[in-house]
């Protein structure tokens, strides 16, 4: 497999009429750990679920390719099948549905007609997850993110990113909500996936889980764009100094 | 179809018992007569959220009759068939028959036991309800018999089908079920047309009585045609002790008009309401679950969940009806509608009738479109959007199907979820 390539272009997107996201650029590549900060409202969860194709937003202008791939084109199911994964902010709670039965089918959707994953296999990978997420074995049995805490439901999130082996993931606020034990779990599942093969974008308001994850790239976001771009350097300027001291900077030649 | 007359004047129609029902004893002769004229001066029913008066009902030829013939599918799989309302075989494994079990076509009953079927026949339902219902009284061209005999328990299921071809014009069967005390069955009645050109109306009635301590698991999947205009009216009156199961699936017919209500009118009597339907199209579906309670400590709990696409409609009505008396009676109902689509609509009408003050009542009543999200979701892991809704439409209806005792019902139940999720 080659190293994927995210690739977003001048983007432009509005919700409901409303501009969000107001030429944004970036790349990411296979291999790369790159993280977006900012303040609230400033378009960090509108990229994210852009990107995965959430009907609720309109791309008015720019490009986002995946290896080329023009992925705006592209059905939500299509871009995951093209190695996209988006680990939700929100999770949806899906009543009825065991989180086992959902990720065997997920699998099977992403590998396709006559390729399905033999049930033996399933299991043994899932169990091997889940013991190194340090989830409860009983916890696949339960309804998908149906009476789940918040974390666990992030922790779900990272599950189900090492079952399915995305090419390219979005991590939208993965340790919000989290403990300082959960956030060494879940940066240990993105860790897992780390190689030339595997790029991750990480939304985020806190430099905590970027210290475990050490970021090659450090984007901060505000009104719809990245307005300052760096290393893991600046996460820890921010920590530091807060986010009046990009704000200051980035407001002065308006 | 040998007969086609005018249907709004009582001259034809007492020709037409006459000629095709003059065999049967006198008493059922004239009570054919007395709902005949029933039929004739009732006007349509009125039914709040489906109005019927557009439907053309009055259009649809109801003086037929078609020859006896058995051209069902998979005919030798039930114990009894009826075809455009006719019986057309009846068979009991020899260990039901060796216990004393009777199942016979209605007809047959009257020859055979003409006292039973006098005392039992219209003796739970209404007939008087509405035209409709009047017009299967007057003009039911056959059904079933079923008699249960005392402490007998039948393991297999008895199985029964009511088939119309495609030129049926007039469907009216009738189911009549005795279980007589300490006695357990489980029966399961199937509806099935070919699509017609022409309107179909089907009248349909099934009686049931329960004695003392007797246990039934009653099934029905209606997978109607479209040109299917269905009433279907079941009722059960239950014993000292005694209980009954409702499972029932609904997922064919243009439209619907269904009812089952259970007459908890002896001490310790209870029943259980299990109803999945599944609109698509145009259709329009119409139900209402009653439990009357009417003696004390008797129990009754009633479960509904739906889904509704395309331009569907449906209206799901439960009454709870606690008589001044039915002291200690606990009568719960639930009712949820998942809506596919923008255009189509429902209703969840949950109706507590309390004239007692010692008993528990409890309702709930929900109906909402799909989440949008948890499609994106879903899809957002690689699932079709087909795939997702119907991940979704399963979870949403495992909790009540999975609960339906018999295998081969709740089977295919989900066999008919599944045809309507890709159709």
């Amino acid at each position: 497999m080659s190293t994927p390539v995210l690739e977003i272009k001048d983007l432009h997107v509005e919700i409901e009429g409303k501009a969000i996201l107001k030429g944004l650029t970036l790349t990411v590549k296979g291999g790369e750990v790159h993280a977006i900060m900012g303040p609230n409202g400033t378009g960090k969860t509108s990229l994210a679920q852009t990107l995965m194709g959430h009907p609720h937003y309109t791309v008015t202008s720019g490009q986002v390719t995946l290896d080329g791939q023009d992925i705006l084109a592209m059905r939500t199911d299509q871009r995951a099948r093209a190695g996209l994964f988006l680990a939700m902010q929100y999770p949806s709670e899906i009543s009825g549905v065991t989180t086992a039965n959902f990720l065997r089918t997920a699998i099977n959707s992403l590998r396709g007609e006559g390729n399905q994953i033999p049930l033996k296999e399933f299991r043994d990978r899932l169990d091997e997850t889940m013991k190194f997420l340090e989830m409860d074995p009983k916890f696949s049995n339960r309804y998908l993110n149906e009476g789940f805490s918040g974390g666990e439901k992030k922790r779900n999130e990272i599950l189900q990113m090492l079952m399915l082996k995305p090419r390219m993931a979005v991590l939208d606020e993965i340790d919000s909500g989290l403990d300082i034990d959960a956030i060494k779990v879940v940066a240990k599942g993105v860790k897992s996936l780390n190689g030339p093969e595997f790029g991750s974008l990480v939304i985020t308001h806190y430099q905590r889980i970027l210290s475990y994850l050490k970021p090659d790239f450090v984007h901060i976001m505000m009104d719809g764009r990245v307005v300052k771009s760096g290393d893991y350097q600046l996460a820890e300027e921010l920590e530091s100094k807060g986010y009046e001291w990009v704000r200051a900077e980035f407001s002065t030649p308006l | 179809m040998d007969t086609i007359a005018e249907t709004n004047t009582m001259a034809p129609l007492e020709q037409f018992i006459l000629d095709h029902y003059g065999q049967e004893p006198e008493w059922l002769l004239a009570r054919r007569r007395r709902y005949g004229s029933l039929y004739l001066e009732l006007p349509l029913p009125v039914r709040q959220r489906t109005p019927l008066k557009n439907r053309k009902l009055d259009r649809i030829p109801v003086l037929v009759s078609q020859p006896v013939t058995d051209i069902s599918p998979n005919s030798s799989m039930f114990n009894l068939v009826t075809v455009n309302g006719r019986s057309v075989h009846a068979t009991l494994p020899e260990s039901a028959t060796a216990q004393g079990v009777v199942l016979l076509s209605l007809r047959e009953a009257l020859r055979q036991s003409p006292e039973l079927v006098q005392e039992a026949l219209g003796s739970v339902v209404d007939d008087t309800v509405d035209k409709f219902q009047a017009l299967n009284a007057a003009l039911w061209q056959d059904g079933l018999f079923l008699y249960i005999p005392p402490r007998v328990n039948l393991t297999e299921p008895i199985t029964i089908s009511h088939y119309a071809t495609a030129d049926a014009t007039a469907v009216l069967p009738r189911t009549l079920m005795i279980l007589d005390r300490e006695s357990r069955a489980t029966v399961n009645e199937q509806y099935v047309s070919e699509a017609g050109l022409d309107k179909c109306l089907w009248s349909c009635a099934t009686e049931i009585i329960l004695h003392d301590a007797a246990v039934l698991q009653y099934g029905a999947i209606q997978q109607l045609s479209a040109s299917a205009e269905a009433f279907v009216r079941r009722a059960a009156r239950i014993g000292r002790d005694a209980r009954i199961d409702w499972n029932i699936g609904e997922f064919g017919a243009g439209m619907v008009v269904s009812e089952h209500l259970s007459v908890l009118d002896q001490p310790g009597g209870q029943t259980y309401s299990t109803t999945v339907f599944f609109g698509s199209r145009s259709q329009h579906q119409d139900y209402t679950a009653t439990a009357r309670h009417v003696a004390p400590h008797t129990a009754s709990n009633m479960t509904a969940r739906g889904v509704m696409k395309d331009s569907a409609r449906s209206v799901f009505t439960g009454v709870t009806d606690i008589k001044k008396g039915a002291v200690g009676s606990d009568g719960r109902q639930k009712e949820k509608i998942l809506m596919l689509s923008d255009t189509s609509r429902a209703d969840a009408i949950p109706s507590l009738l309390i004239e007692e003050n010692d008993v528990f009542a409890a309702h709930a009543a929900s109906a909402g479109p799909i989440d949008a999200h948890a499609v994106f979701y879903l899809m957002g892991r690689g699932l079709s959007e087909t795939e997702a809704v119907r991940l979704i439409v399963h979870g949403f209806l495992a909790p009540v199907i999975d609960t339906i005792p018999v295998g081969a019902l709740r089977d295919e139940v989900w066999a008919q979820v599944e045809r309507k999720i890709l159709e």
